[in-house]
């Protein structure tokens, strides 16, 4: 009895995974509740506290980026986002979970994207030539290496996170692009972007892109730090029209045409 | 001809059966350096060997002896036992193998589906077997108990603790006392009602059950508000210790649901964030202490209960240690439960120092709310789970340690069984990511003799031995010894997998070998034969 019970239960969550273009939680304030404390357990790291975004998109706005509809959201959550940083959820949730989740976002009134109102072809221009990002940041085949790849840095980012990343660049650094500073037995400091740091060695990759390794016993001193190694000065380098077309440009970067 | 013929068959057949483990035998386990037959190796929780072989002179020289690769997703963090040639250990998501001690050649596999609809807090875990006779016992995710055998590994028995649907699941080793199998349970995250339970170790049968949260009409019922005793928590979901003489049971206790919201629960919610000790004949609790009254920072208080005569203002006490997850060392008499003494061993912003009677002084401002709050320790602790070592070689007892702070956000939720019931977001201090420590500490008065840094939190357990050493792992992959003495680095090699499991040591073929787990292989080290 139990076992068909069951059965029924699972073809027809199945169903309403399939069908569903409405969250069943749509008009339960109680589940809509247990929805945003799920949201803050296991999204706020990257979508803000309040879902205003940061490492991840803005959720907040009424709208998204992998479509608009309950499902799509759904979707999202339980599968992930396929060359982004939004790994899949279905596996650590339950579907009802996740409806809670969808239906916690959903009580965001569509207030409009937040937008720059930049010129994305002007900051195309800023990116390659005043800013001189693409010296050490890669769009597609153009670019350097030493900086994050930002051919599809307009999937993942709000605008407030773009413009913190330009004027503040140390109150964010990606994973695995923190500083590491090694003072070599002979008194050479060599400073790049730490590839590995742990408790009895280092490595990591020099701004000409040389890769260096080296065990703490046999060196002076090696130091981890926080900070970027982005210049610290567009807010006074770039104009303001300059930073907005900037990051309407780094908006625009969607990933296809942009990568290889 | 033929009696010597039979005289030979009982020989072969002796050598080939399966260990037998009866109570003396666990009782003398610290003596026993050629089997690892418990959790802790010893009933007090020592996690320390006598074995010298390997020592502060040599242990350079390690090198692997043999390597098993689990083949299975999920990262090991059990304490294999050892006994009569072979090692039994358990994996992740319910597999289980016994391995020859030797080759490391698998003998026998076992595994259960971990089921579809399980959801669970933190993965699928497991923490290692317990052994009685010829038969192994260990817990499954979906919150059941099994009995194997240890020649085959086959099903013996397996009941049920909870019902997981609810929430509940299971990732602690068990510990055997007189002929009974006791086990904890987790699931507070999900708003369970948590317990520590007895069952018959040949029949499977429950002997008996503490609930962690007493129901009405029970002491300790009074200090939950309304009917929130119901989803309480306090998991147990790290193994015990026990005293033969006392005959007391030492479990630790973890954090009332849900954890950052103490809104829903006014009191100080027994017997959350406790150590609990239990008559071991009848589960009678006989004192509890609590650490964290009315926590509102997920201090669980889960971390081995170690017993160790100790000194304290001159008497000498019958104590029990724990490193708290709050940020302090404690010091208890065992007998009794009475508060002997406290220490801060990291950075503690949220209380000014513990009382005479070993409550805390908080300095309000630390709640969570719904903005966030930064207190140190973060969530984690502070000294979170990972076993712990207590050397009488030394007379120091070593534990890791998370160093720094977190911002606790709190969210309000109604209950909705099988779901999460937290309440809780953290968020990372910019800038300043929490790293850690390996600590030894003088267990008479809490002062920290050495500390060895690590770069980020800790994840491994750790294990001291006579060679003057003690064994740690990281979690970027490095499995190395420290001078128990001083904690000077003295060796290390890197496993290429997480470290979350403590290493174990025993005796084969006239040698000492160290075994520790890494991501999901097994790794077992010994000096180079000459």
């Amino acid at each position: 009895m139990r076992i068909w019970g069951g059965l029924l239960l699972t073809l027809a969550a199945t169903l309403y995974a399939q069908t569903a273009d409405r969250s069943p939680y749509h008009d339960s304030p109680k589940d809509i509740d247990v929805g945003r404390a799920s949201f803050r357990l296991r999204c706020s790291a990257c979508h803000g506290i309040r879902a205003e975004g940061g490492r991840g998109p803005a959720l907040n706005r009424g709208e998204f980026n992998a479509g608009d509809t309950d499902m799509d959201i759904y979707r999202v959550i339980d599968q992930g986002v396929p060359g982004t940083e939004m790994p899949a959820f279905g596996g650590r949730n339950t579907e009802d979970n996740m409806w809670r989740i969808v239906s916690y976002l959903r009580t965001f009134e569509p207030s409009g994207a937040e937008t720059v109102g930049g010129d994305a072809t002007n900051g195309e221009e800023v990116f390659w030539n005043a800013g001189g990002c693409g010296a050490c940041h890669r769009v597609g085949r153009k670019g350097g290496n030493f900086g994050p790849p930002l051919g599809r840095i307009g999937r993942s980012r709000s605008v407030a996170h773009l413009r913190e990343s330009i004027l503040e660049p140390n109150q964010d650094l990606p994973p695995g692009y923190y500083l590491v500073e090694v003072v070599t037995a002979e008194g050479v400091t060599i400073r790049g972007i730490g590839l590995g740091y742990d408790d009895f060695s280092a490595q990591l990759r020099d701004s000409a892109g040389r890769l260096h390794s080296y065990f703490r016993d046999d060196v002076e001193s090696i130091k981890r730090e926080f900070s970027s190694l982005m210049p610290g000065n567009y807010s006074e380098t770039l104009s303001e029209t300059q930073q907005r077309d900037l990051i309407a440009y780094m908006q625009s970067l969607r990933g296809e045409d942009t990568n290889p | 001809m033929t009696s010597i013929r039979i005289l030979g068959a009982l020989l072969v057949w002796a050598l080939a059966a399966p260990a037998q483990v009866d109570k003396t035998t666990l009782l003398g386990s610290q003596q026993d350096d050629d089997s690892w037959l418990m959790y802790g190796r010893n009933y007090s929780a020592w996690r320390y060997s006598d074995l010298d072989e390997i020592d502060t002179g040599n242990v350079h020289r390690l090198v692997p002896s043999w390597i098993f690769q689990s083949d299975v997703s999920g990262k090991f963090q059990t304490t294999p036992l050892v006994r009569d040639g072979v090692m039994y250990v358990t994996g992740p998501s319910n597999h289980a193998w016994a391995l020859d001690l030797k080759t490391g050649r698998e003998l026998w596999h076992y595994s259960e589906p971990v089921p579809d609809d399980w959801t669970g807090c933190c993965g699928k875990p497991n923490r290692g077997f317990a052994m009685l006779g010829d038969r192994l016992f260990k817990v499954n995710a979906q919150a059941t108990l099994v009995a194997l055998d240890a020649s085959t590994g086959d099903v013996i028995w397996e009941v049920e603790a909870a019902d997981y649907r609810k929430g509940y699941s299971n990732t602690v080793a068990p510990l055997i006392v007189k002929g009974m199998v006791v086990i904890g349970i987790a699931g507070a995250e999900f708003g369970t009602r948590d317990f520590i339970d007895a069952y018959d170790a040949e029949t499977g049968e429950r002997v008996w059950r503490f609930w962690t949260v007493p129901g009405p009409g029970e002491p300790g019922n009074e200090t939950w508000g309304g009917d929130s005793w119901k989803r309480g928590g306090a998991s147990t979901w790290i193994t015990g210790s026990y005293d033969p003489e006392l005959d007391l049971i030492y479990w630790g206790t973890g954090n009332p649901g849900p954890d950052l919201d103490g809104a829903p629960r006014p009191g100080d919610n027994l017997y959350s964030d406790c150590m609990v000790a239990l008559d071991a004949e009848t589960g009678e609790l006989k004192w509890h202490f609590q650490f964290t009254p009315h926590d509102v920072h997920d201090w669980d208080s889960v971390a081995d209960p170690v017993l160790v005569d100790i000194e304290v203002e001159g008497r000498s006490r019958r104590a029990l240690v724990q490193a708290n997850r709050n940020g302090h060392f404690y010091a208890l008499d065992r007998a009794t439960g009475e508060f002997l003494l406290a220490r801060a061993y990291t950075q503690v912003d949220w209380t000014d120092g513990i009382d005479p009677k070993g409550r805390p002084i908080p300095i309000p401002g630390h709640d969570p709310t719904d903005e966030g709050t930064l207190t140190c320790p973060g969530m984690g602790g502070g000294h979170n789970w990972h076993a712990t070592s207590y050397s009488p070689q030394t007379g120091l007892y070593y534990f890791n340690s998370g160093d720094g702070c977190q911002i606790y956000h709190k969210s309000t939720q109604e209950f909705v069984e099988g779901e999460f019931y937290l309440g809780s977001a953290m968020e990372n201090v910019t800038g300043a990511p929490r790293e850690g420590s390996i600590l030894a500490v003088e267990p008479s008065s809490g002062r920290t003799r050495w500390r060895f840094p690590l770069v980020s939190p800790p994840s491994s357990g750790l294990l001291s031995t006579g060679g003057g050493l003690v064994f740690a792992g990281s979690r970027e992959g490095y499995f190395f010894a420290l001078d128990a003495s001083e904690g000077k680095a003295l060796w290390r090699l890197r496993l290429g997998g997480p470290v979350q499991a403590p290493a174990i040591t025993y005796r084969f073929d006239g040698r000492q070998f160290v075994a520790t787990a890494a991501g999901t292989s097994l790794f077992v080290f010994a000096l180079p034969t000459e």
